[in-house]
């Protein structure tokens, strides 16, 4: 085995030394195409192009809507290419993944050589070098090497530096630096990329978002929760001007039979309950239901207004006087009728053409149940009655939208948001400088070469580095 | 309503007075040096005035101050007013007072500028584009400048530090914006060879690069935070951190414009006129995203 092995190793080297055919070059000329700064510039490019679109043109709308203002031809080649929900195409998500993998390739590929030089650097460096830095400077002071040296690292140190120091036969080299801190950040953005990418995957396959329509009393299963919720309450405040300044409905959670939390949730103020969230959402008057009818009960012959009630839903109401006993059983916002099944429904949630179902009996013989219009009144005759009915008006029944929400991708994306916002500020307000100094004995004392440079912020740094030169200029050793 | 509406209009007119001030205070300036080649920044960064333009130029910077003060008096009022009608004080809850806002942010960044770096010639852009948003708020129709009291959507905490931080951030772009503008001015007048005292008396080209980078480096950590923190309102408020609303995707689109910019500058060949016609081009996209999608766009955002 052991004598084998030289073997093994030498035809490796032999395979990686062909040009360009190795699986190392691919790699790393894979690895230098997804970690390069201009792919990343690219896909920042192009996303933002492309999620231009799904502001122009209306997303996950129906198709009449896009047919009636593109026209036919152009709706078929937004279904193509997925222009009705740019968001969610395999295209978008592909450039999203794409972006991920820039990053993290980049990570891959330059954190390394980051995390090393926070370790260690090189401090011993050729005076060309120095010299051939952005900012260098050549310093005749007086003084021992020693002592200059010493006076050096004291002042940089003040100002923050982090100073490593080595003799040679020439002189003392110096090495200094400071912020890599924003080098870090910026590759703490990197990987919040792909935290924040994933926790958005996994909230849109694990997660579901619901809308419910629900009614003052009424308890509703949440099968997804595999619970139950009833409200208990929903109610609208007001501001002085009668505009609305809240609105409010308080819910119990039912788990397993027994009420386990009340919550009045407003919003910007959800319930949340074994990870389902439940958002005060919107409001609106229910189409199938009133709380209260107001009746005018009226003569056939003369029409004058014998007697007005206010009918509770679905509560028999007695008229001794008149000898009627009236009850409201069905309501519709927006009258509707399908001949096929016989069937009144309202056609939509508005209350375009409310209508309520009376139930009524006359003086103990006759029986009906018309339909009496808000905005048709005395469209229908009852035959054989000596009334006729007028609905004056009513009050809907409030109904509270609930949204239901499970996303379990939620606390990933909290996690990469908290990284990105971090990661990008130490960046931007933390630069990498890294000075370099040779102190070097000459006739009269020493000659102090400075050398200097920024990964940004270049005017600051000129600054500092100018000063910097005068307080070495000053060092008395 | 009336005091805040009138100390608002003031400040305008102290900003466009401040504006013409800086414009005076360029055209009066002799430079001290001959015009520096391209590249190559003079040695002192300071300006060195003498005579007129000194005087201008300080009369511009305490005009400035003066409106910064009446603009947060401005803001301080209309906090007071929608405090009295709706309990909430937050003085930037729709589109003028977000625009007086901006203009406030504008004009404090750029006195801390011209006090840290000592060059008041960047009024002449950087206050223009504030006198310029201040007279933009005041041309909303009037029932856009009153303080009506919020929707319950808005009726948050969430309200004082996400608008604030993005706006802030709107504020950063529009100085590097001006910043860009000022850049290629003089970049022409140096590439066609004019010597006009003008473009003369700006700072050098690598100087004007420089502060409009910086400018773009205050504001894109600021719009990240704004947009994380829209995010998080957006959980509690409307059932979802992220869901597409025209203003979200409008602020993530100028996120990655800004986001190209920054990675760009760490590569050959984007700084100076590319960097500069890039942070123009960026700042359209900003009011595009601040005006545009309020206006032309309707979504969940659509308050103003």
């Amino acid at each position: 085995m052991d004598g084998k092995s030289p073997v093994v190793v030498e035809s490796q080297a032999s395979q990686r030394a062909a040009p360009g055919l190795g699986w190392s070059e691919i790699k790393a000329e894979l690895a230098g195409f997804f970690a390069s700064i201009k792919l990343a510039m690219f896909l920042f490019i192009i996303l933002a192009l492309t999620a231009t679109i799904g502001t122009v043109i209306q997303q996950g709308d129906r198709p009449e809507v896009y047919i009636e203002e593109y026209g036919e031809e152009t709706y078929r080649w937004f279904l193509r290419l997925g222009f009705t929900d740019v968001y969610h195409t395999w295209w978008f998500s592909s450039l999203l993944t794409l972006l991920c993998i820039n990053s993290l390739t980049c990570f891959y590929k330059r954190f390394p050589a980051i995390w090393r030089s926070m370790r260690q650097d090189k401090v011993g460096v050729a005076l060309p070098f120095i010299q051939g830095m952005k900012h260098t400077a050549e310093i005749p002071v007086a003084g021992s090497k020693e002592g200059v040296a010493e006076g050096i690292v004291q002042l940089l140190a003040e100002k923050g530096y982090r100073v490593l120091a080595k003799n040679d036969r020439q002189g003392v080299n110096l090495y200094a630096t400071k912020g890599i801190l924003g080098r870090v950040g910026a590759h703490m953005a990197h990987l919040s990329a792909t935290i924040i990418v994933l926790g958005g995957f996994i909230g849109s396959y694990w997660g579901f978002q619901e809308f419910g329509v629900c009614l003052e009393g009424e308890t509703y299963h949440i099968p997804k929760g595999q619970f139950d919720l009833r409200v208990d309450k929903f109610w609208i405040d007001y501001y002085e001007n009668g505009a609305v300044q809240s609105y409010n409905s308080t819910l119990t959670v039912i788990d397993e039979g027994r009420p386990v939390t009340t919550k009045t949730i407003t919003v910007n103020d959800p319930l949340v309950y074994k990870g389902v969230w439940f958002y005060q959402s919107s409001y609106g008057d229910a189409w199938d239901q009133v709380e209260m009818a107001r009746l005018s009960v009226m003569d056939k012959e003369t029409d004058a207004v014998l007697e007005t009630v206010d009918l509770e839903w679905q509560k028999e109401a007695d008229l001794r006087k008149l000898g009627l006993k009236l009850t409201v059983t069905d309501f519709v916002a927006d009258f509707g009728f399908n001949s096929i099944e016989k069937r009144v429904y309202s056609k939509t949630v508005e209350h375009a053409n409310p209508a309520i179902r009376l139930a009524l009996t006359e003086r103990q013989s006759l029986q009906a149940t018309p339909w009496i219009f808000y905005h048709y009144p005395g469209l229908f005759d009852i035959a054989g009655s000596k009334y006729r009915f007028e609905l004056v008006g009513y009050k809907p029944r409030k109904f509270t939208g609930l949204q239901i929400t499970k996303d379990p991708g939620v606390k990933m994306v909290w996690t990469g948001s908290t990284m990105i916002v971090v990661g990008i500020t130490l960046s931007s307000f933390i630069y990498h400088r890294r000075l370099w100094a040779k102190v070097i004995p000459s006739n009269a004392g020493v000659i102090v070469h400075l050398g200097g440079t920024t990964h940004k912020s270049e005017i600051d740094f000129q600054k500092e580095f100018r000063k910097m030169t005068e307080r070495i200029r000053t060092i008395n050793a | 309503m009336v005091q805040s509406l009138l100390l608002f209009d003031m400040t305008f007119w102290l900003y466009l007075a401040a504006f013409a001030l800086y414009v005076g205070y360029i055209l009066a300036r002799r430079p001290g040096r001959e015009l520096a080649p391209a590249g190559h920044p003079t040695s002192g960064m300071g300006e060195s005035d003498d005579g007129w333009s000194a005087q201008i130029g300080q009369v511009a910077t305490i005009v400035t101050a003066f409106g910064l003060v009446v603009n947060s008096v401005a803001l301080l009022a209309r906090a007071y007013e929608r405090m009295q009608i709706s309990g909430t004080f937050a003085p930037w809850s729709n589109q003028y007072e977000a625009m007086a806002y901006v203009s406030w942010a504008i004009i404090l960044g750029y006195l801390v500028l011209e006090f840290r770096y000592r060059i008041k010639s960047v009024g002449a852009f950087v206050v223009g584009i504030g006198f310029i948003a201040m007279g933009a708020a005041s041309l909303l129709p009037y029932r856009y400048q009153t303080a009506e009291p919020l929707v319950p959507a808005l009726n948050s905490y969430w309200i004082y530090i996400h608008v604030s931080v993005t706006l802030t951030s709107y504020a950063a772009f529009a100085m590097a914006g001006g910043l860009g503008v000022m850049y290629l001015l003089k970049e022409r007048a140096e590439r066609l060879g004019r010597r006009s005292s003008f473009f003369a008396a700006l700072p050098d080209l690598e100087t004007i690069d420089e502060l409009g980078y910086k400018a773009i480096m205050v504001g894109f950590p600021l719009l990240a935070f704004g947009v994380i923190l829209g995010a998080m309102w957006a959980n509690y408020a409307w059932g979802g951190y992220w869901s597409w609303d025209p203003k979200e995707t409008w602020s993530l689109i100028v996120f990655l414009i800004y986001g190209a910019y920054v990675h760009a500058r760490m590569t050959r060949g984007w700084e100076g006129r590319r960097a500069a016609i890039y942070a123009i081009f960026g700042f359209l996209m900003v009011i595009f995203c601040f005006w545009g999608v309020n206006f032309l766009l309707s979504g969940l955002h659509a308050y103003a």
